[in-house]
């Protein structure tokens, strides 16, 4: 590596040692991180420096002794047991500082940090993940409206290990909110009693402190709702109990379980924002944990990958890797690709979180529908892809594929499911409409979100918003996005096949937007062509967020997929074909996703190396007994390795 | 709480209550697929069928008719047709 090097890495990784160093991840490891990767032109990422120290201290997953070994997290499964050994590993490596805001005593400065973090988590079990990342959502209220001395005082209790939950949900009534019947009555002290049931609640026993949404005024209503966080080492006895844990499908391990209430007392100090605001400060907290959702299916969607194409390598069939017949490599670059598009949907929207925070309204139901979709197709295909060996519970990868294609389905459901998020997009069609019409663009701030080279600013709760009346700037982009691609194409810069493939998905989003401008609100049934009309819009919006990707980064990342737009014109051949089902190809056009081989010596340097499948280059984890074990190579895929 | 604000491209048109109030009851009327006729002015909104998280969408239309800027939860603080009426006449009058 040559020193021009070390010092720019040096420069990013500053931004992300800042955050360690309020944590304790990566603490002082921030060069050797960059090191490791050897020559490489293409800058380092910081946010990767982070998630690679705890990549790193969580260890390799094949090693058997550890407690993120795979064999071992599906005998907890089986046995529906809490995965408490990995859940304080998560603890002792500091994880639970960066739920917490810097500007509340914590690590959190970038929620594109804590998605990678969580990531790097979930790529190993997904039901760690939810049972350890449930404490963010617990806390995220008070981090919205709670006052300076509420969130200073939660931070401490989080960042020492505090379980905290988020009892939305009640037996009868289920997601929804405005049907809640627990009720929070003031008492002569000034206080409140709570009384009734939540359920279905993740950590609902196990839970030091719950953010409940009780209802203050008889009558309900928008503003009939507060929330409080209770802190359940304060209640009397008798007046609480865990309701028993529920059996379920996937995540059996996670507590899954309820809390009833009877006479509780709470004091004042439990009130988070106003009484009456519980419904709007839980809409406005979901448009970040709905996005923080995606990184658990970008983990899922990574496990799922490296299995399928460990045994795409290893497999023989008629006398050749199975890898190595082009149906079958083609699944694997498909996957790929769309997970490619996940990371840049995600990266974007998590940066926005930030930079167009006005914008989440949008922005995080078009995430929450489209990456968990996207991650569930990506399973589905690769279950396909390894055929009977996907069932096994067992006997092939301990069991792993076939845990965590039960576990993700959880991700798209929870948290608000499909319907609830395309919904969200359906109330704000006539927005959406006006403002791509007027290629309505906050320009600066798109900027800010897009390059990934540049910090980003702090997040301010107070702009998030319930409606997005400028629209949705990363869609409104697009067709500046595809101008700037045909002018890179008309300069040599970027294959004219690319340029034409933005074209076409700019044509797609133009007649897309307008028919969401035709559609009519109604007080009904929403008809199913609405819908319709808002998947589509999430792919047409995925196809600029990776337009603007690709533009604001291209610059400074010219290697690898990188190089000629490739990792665009594969993901926008993708986005167009999911935007086309069942189109047969025009006569004479040939195989249009044919880029996508081209990815493959990618996909496969990013498994041989064990690092995750992503844009940016993930930091190598130095295994202690790498010396030990055969070198990893494309015949001995780390998943498929004897232990 | 609020954010009311005057924008720079407020109306300088004077609105009189009966105008705010017949452009609300317009658009309240064309949502729920009934003639103004059918809406009381003050019934509750969510009561007569508007949806309260498309609600929301109202402040949207309300500020592009008035040039004014509003709170999303407009609707939820000022549930009815009169309510809204009030204060969405007092913030034209008096843009803060």
């Amino acid at each position: 590596m040559d020193s021009g090097e070390v010092v720019d890495s040096g420069r990013t990784v500053v931004s992300g040692g800042g955050v360690a160093a309020a944590g304790r991840i990566g603490q002082g490891e921030g060069q050797d991180v960059v090191t490791r990767e050897g020559p490489r032109p293409t800058p380092g990422y910081p946010p990767y420096a982070l998630a690679g120290a705890l990549d790193r201290e969580l260890g390799d997953p094949a090693r058997t002794d550890l407690p993120f070994f795979p064999g071992r997290l599906r005998e907890l499964d089986a046995a529906e047991n809490f995965p408490a050994d990995q859940v304080r590993l998560l603890d002792a490596a500091g994880l639970p500082a960066h739920y917490v805001p810097a500007r509340h005593g914590g690590a959190l400065r970038s929620y594109e940090d804590l998605l990678h973090l969580v990531r790097v988590v979930a790529r190993r079990d997904l039901t760690v993940a939810i049972a350890h990342t449930k404490t963010y959502l617990g806390a995220v209220s008070t981090w919205v409206v709670g006052s300076a001395e509420q969130a200073r005082a939660l931070g401490e209790r989080v960042a020492a290990g505090a379980v905290v939950s988020w009892g939305l949900t009640e037996r009868e009534h289920g997601s929804d909110l405005l049907s809640g019947t627990l009720t929070a009555t003031r008492t002569p002290d000034g206080g409140y009693r709570l009384d009734g049931e939540k359920w279905l609640i993740n950590n609902a026993t196990r839970c030091d402190l719950i953010c409940v949404l009780a209802r203050t005024a008889p009558a309900g209503g928008t503003r009939g709702y507060s929330l409080l966080l209770v802190d359940r080492s304060t209640l009397a006895d008798g007046t609480h109990t865990p309701l028993p844990a529920a059996r379920t499908h996937g995540i059996r391990g996670a507590d899954i379980s309820g809390i009833s209430f009877t006479g509780a007392r709470v004091p004042a100090s439990a009130l988070l924002g106003a009484e009456g605001s519980g419904i709007e400060t839980v809409l406005r907290a979901l448009q970040i944990t709905r996005t923080l959702c995606a990184s658990l299916s970008l983990g899922a969607g990574d496990h799922a990958l490296r299995i399928a194409t460990g045994f795409g390598l290893e497999h023989q069939l008629y006398g050749k890797r199975l890898i190595d017949l082009p149906q079958a490599r083609r699944s694997l670059t498909e996957a790929y690709a769309d997970l490619l598009t996940a990371e840049a949907v995600t990266l974007l929207a998590a940066r926005g979180v930030h930079a167009l925070t006005e914008e989440m309204s949008v922005t995080s139901p078009t995430l929450k529908y489209l990456v968990p979709a996207t991650v569930d197709q990506l399973v589905t295909d690769m279950g396909q892809f390894l055929g009977a060996r996907s069932f096994l519970s067992e006997d092939f990868a301990h069991g792993a594929f076939a845990k965590l294609e039960r576990d993700h389905r959880i991700v798209g459901i929870f948290d608000g499911n499909s319907l609830v998020n395309l919904n969200a997009l359906i109330n704000q069609f006539g927005s959406l409409a006006r403002g791509y019409r007027a290629g309505r663009t906050e320009a600066d701030a798109l900027a800010t979100a897009a390059d990934l080279g540049l910090p980003v600013p702090e997040f301010d709760p107070v702009r998030l918003d319930l409606t997005s009346r400028g629209g949705n700037s990363v869609t409104a982009s697009l067709p500046a996005g595809a101008d700037a691609l045909r002018a890179l194409a008309d300069a040599g810069a970027v294959p004219v096949s690319l340029a034409d493939r933005a074209a076409h998905l700019r044509e797609v989003a133009d007649e897309t937007h307008e028919r969401m401008a035709a559609h009519r609100p109604t007080p009904r049934d929403v008809p199913a062509d609405a819908f319709d009309l808002a998947h589509r819009y999430t792919l047409c919006a995925a196809a600029a967020a990776c337009v603007q990707i690709f533009l604001h980064n291209r610059a400074a990342r010219t290697e690898g997929a990188w190089r000629d737009g490739l990792w665009l014109e594969a993901c926008l051949a993708r986005l167009a074909a999911r935007l086309a089902p069942g189109r047969l190809p025009a006569e004479g056009t040939g195989d249009e996703e044919a880029v996508l081989d081209d990815l493959l010596p990618h996909l496969l340097d990013q498994h041989t190396g064990g690092r995750m499948f992503s844009l940016l280059p993930f930091p190598l984890a130095p295994s202690p007994d790498d010396a030990e074990r055969p070198a990893r190579s494309a015949a001995v895929p780390q998943l498929q390795e004897t232990p | 709480m609020s954010t009311d604000q005057a924008t720079t491209t407020a109306t300088t048109t004077v609105r009189t209550p009966e105008e705010v109030r017949e452009w609300l009851t317009e658009r309240v009327a064309y949502f729920l697929d009934v003639t103004p006729q059918d809406i009381a002015s003050d019934a509750l909104l969510v009561e007569i069928g508007l949806d309260s998280v498309y609600a929301l969408t109202l402040c949207g239309d309300v500020e592009e008719q008035f040039g004014i800027v509003v709170e999303a939860t407009l609707a939820w603080d000022h549930p009815t047709v009169d309510a809204l009426t009030t204060h969405i006449h007092a913030q034209i009058a008096d843009p803060r």
